[in-house]
């Protein structure tokens, strides 16, 4: 594959603060409007044809990011470039005519796909409600093509189904289809296969590798699993308390992690594989939530070898080695 | 010394007219200081194991076959008075979702000064000393046993939880999927927090989990199952290193790794049989490729391998299964 150089997604100081609620009391006599900052000026590209997996642990800020840059949420402040367009500015009209070519596959397909709609019309309707197909028969075509690239054939007989009828995996294929039926070029998927049993997991993965292939998808995709993560990932963005703390290429980032957050998630990871041997890093405490943050490094509580520069100043992403970007003081 | 024995489990669950084979004539023990596992996928037969052994099956749940030893003692013909005396005392389940195991109304300390002082006939002041103790033993400041559950954190809830297990000194502990809805940081504190235990109590673990890599690093013995049948078992080492059931080297070949050279991911096409109406024969032979004609027609036995390495397949030690 040659290497990927086109931008699809280019983000500049990405926020995203969710006020906190108060009572009447706080607001009369405090007057401090307190946030969560779960995403806290972020900086990232994806480029064409390339796979690029956010990680981080619960509440990092990885799955706001991806709501954040296909604006379901708007953000606080920052830049998203889709193509070299800013998006951030466009009205609702042009968002919707964008977002046919943005997809987003959620964690849980029994959320997204509606119970009382066949397969046929839950895959046709992207199409529908974007006037993209004019005739019953195109329509009927389209879905039973979508239905036969995700690999849930014969086209006929899936198209007749309910959701009630189908497994978890095949209802992920489901939910593939109708991003796919749009003809995307970029597609985030927030852990597409977390509820999956291993092997329906990897029959999904596969498929989305395969897809990518036969498409030229590009893929930012969000999983707290590394393991996952190396399989289908080309760079890797490791996020902590909304900040991205490392970003590189995969297996520079995982072979020879230069965070210590980063080294502590990787040493965690279990190995199926008895015979190798490796020592768990224990952090100490557990991550704080993104409301009070420490000053200086967000990381800098847990870490083992923070001085004084630490608890100071906010350390910045520089590049250690080619493309390989961390956020860190110590370095 | 041995703790736990299950001999030809066979546990099935009434569905109106009609039967669910769920486990069907399964064999392993455990040794104090010893972490089983016991993996294979949703379904299979885990937990109904787990629950047999704890005596909490459901109404329509029932052991058709086999028996259960528990500390020397015969767990499936005993009647629940005694039953209720052995559960706490010598054994004891940690669940996956700690939030939902703990009353959200009642303190932590509170829910397991309550076992204490009904199971231990603890006083309450003894009681509430020795939470304070299983605090600590668990790494929870003593201090909170006055929070209430959600005051905790996921990997704390899951820490007072363990604390519970430990109240009445149990000899055998269920783990099943203890660290599934953990971050991987929290789950390698919790998983190492076992393993002091066990070391330090003489504990055996029934570790239950889909999670082929946490059995790996865990473990001392393994189990895999699939469609209520354990299919293969021995040490962890022979398990992963020299497979003999299709099924358990494509369960493994299913797992990304973040050592070792990146290699394309197997999966196994197709699904997992009905258990009303399980296949003749061997119940994976629809979906193994090494399957042969006999396959379907006869259920294979465990048979002995290496050291206490059994598998159940009609071909095991013939198959390159490319491990």
């Amino acid at each position: 594959m040659p290497l990927p150089e086109r931008e699809v997604l280019q983000v500049q100081g990405l926020k995203k603060w969710f006020p906190i609620r108060r009572g009447l009391l706080s607001s009369i006599l405090k007057g401090e409007q307190k946030y969560v900052k779960a995403v806290d000026g972020i900086d990232f590209e994806v480029y064409a044809g390339e796979t690029v997996c956010l990680v981080g642990e619960s509440g990092c800020g990885k799955t706001t990011t991806a709501r954040t840059v296909l604006r379901l949420i708007e953000p606080t402040a920052g830049s998203i470039k889709y193509h070299g367009q800013e998006i951030t500015l466009l009205s609702k009209d042009e968002m919707r005519k964008i977002r046919t070519k943005i997809q987003i596959i959620f964690q849980n397909p029994f959320d997204v796909l509606d119970p009382r709609m066949s397969v046929r019309s839950l895959v046709g309707e992207p199409l529908e409600v974007n006037n993209l197909a004019f005739s019953e028969k195109e329509i009927e075509e389209r879905v039973f093509d979508a239905l036969k690239e995700v690999k849930l054939t014969p086209p006929e007989d899936f198209a007749r189904r309910y959701t009630h009828e189908l497994s978890g995996g095949q209802l992920q294929r489901v939910a593939i289809a109708r991003s796919l039926i749009l003809r995307p070029d970029f597609m985030v998927a927030d852990e597409p296969v977390s509820m999956l049993d291993a092997s329906i997991r990897t029959e999904i993965i596969n498929l989305m590798i395969e897809l990518q292939h036969r498409h030229g998808l590009t893929y930012l995709y969000i999983t707290h699993d590394i393991a996952q993560a190396r399989y289908i990932g080309n760079r890797i963005i490791v996020m902590y308390l909304g900040k991205i703390v490392e970003k590189g290429p995969i297996e520079d980032v995982i072979q020879e992690p230069l965070h210590p957050y980063t080294k502590a998630l990787i040493s965690n990871i279990p190995v199926p594989d008895p015979t190798v041997k490796r020592k768990r890093i224990l952090l100490p405490g557990e991550t704080p939530t993104p409301v009070d943050l420490p000053k200086g490094c967000r990381f800098n509580p847990r870490c083992t070898d923070a001085s004084e520069a630490c608890k100071q100043d906010e350390p910045k992403l520089v590049e250690a080695r080619k493309g390989h970007w961390v956020a860190c003081h110590k370095l | 010394m041995k703790i736990l024995e299950v001999e030809n489990l066979s546990t099935y669950y009434r569905l109106g007219t009609e039967t669910v084979y769920a486990v069907d004539d399964v064999s392993f023990t455990i040794n104090a200081k010893q972490t089983f596992g016991l993996a294979g996928e949703s379904g299979c037969g885990k937990t109904t194991v787990a629950k047999s052994i704890m005596r909490i099956l459901p109404e329509n749940g029932y052991i058709a076959k086999g028996k259960i030893w528990l500390d020397g003692q015969d767990i499936v013909s005993m009647n629940e008075n005694d039953a209720k005396k052995f559960r706490w005392f010598k054994v004891s389940m940690v669940f996956q979702y700690a939030m939902s195991a703990f009353n959200p109304v009642l303190r932590v300390g509170d829910q397991i000064a309550e076992v204490l002082q009904e199971k231990k006939r603890l006083t309450k002041e003894a009681a509430y000393e020795e939470v304070k103790r299983l605090f600590e033993e668990v790494g929870l400041e003593p201090s909170r046993i006055r929070d209430y559950p959600h005051e905790f954190s996921g990997g704390m809830q899951q820490r007072a939880i363990i604390a519970q297990a430990l109240a009445c000194n149990p000899k055998l502990i269920i783990a099943d999927e203890p660290v599934t809805a953990l971050d991987v940081i929290i789950q390698g504190k919790i998983l190492d927090l076992l393993k002091k235990l066990k070391e330090k109590h003489d504990l055996a673990i029934l570790l239950i989990t889909h999670d082929l890599s946490v059995i790996a690093e865990e473990s001392d013995f393994v189990g895999i199952m699939y469609a209520g049948n354990l299919v293969e078992v021995g040490d962890v080492i022979s398990v992963f290193k020299k497979t003999l059931h299709p099924y358990t080297a494509k369960l493994i070949g299913a797992f990304p790794s973040i050592v070792g050279r990146k290699k394309r991911l197997e999966f196994i096409p197709g699904a997992p049989p009905d258990l009303i109406s399980p296949p003749k024969g061997c119940k994976f032979h629809e979906r193994c490729p090494y399957a042969k004609p006999i396959c379907g027609e006869k259920s294979p036995v465990l048979r002995e391998f290496g050291k206490g390495h059994k598998a159940a397949c009609h071909f095991a030690g013939e198959l390159d299964l490319g491990i």
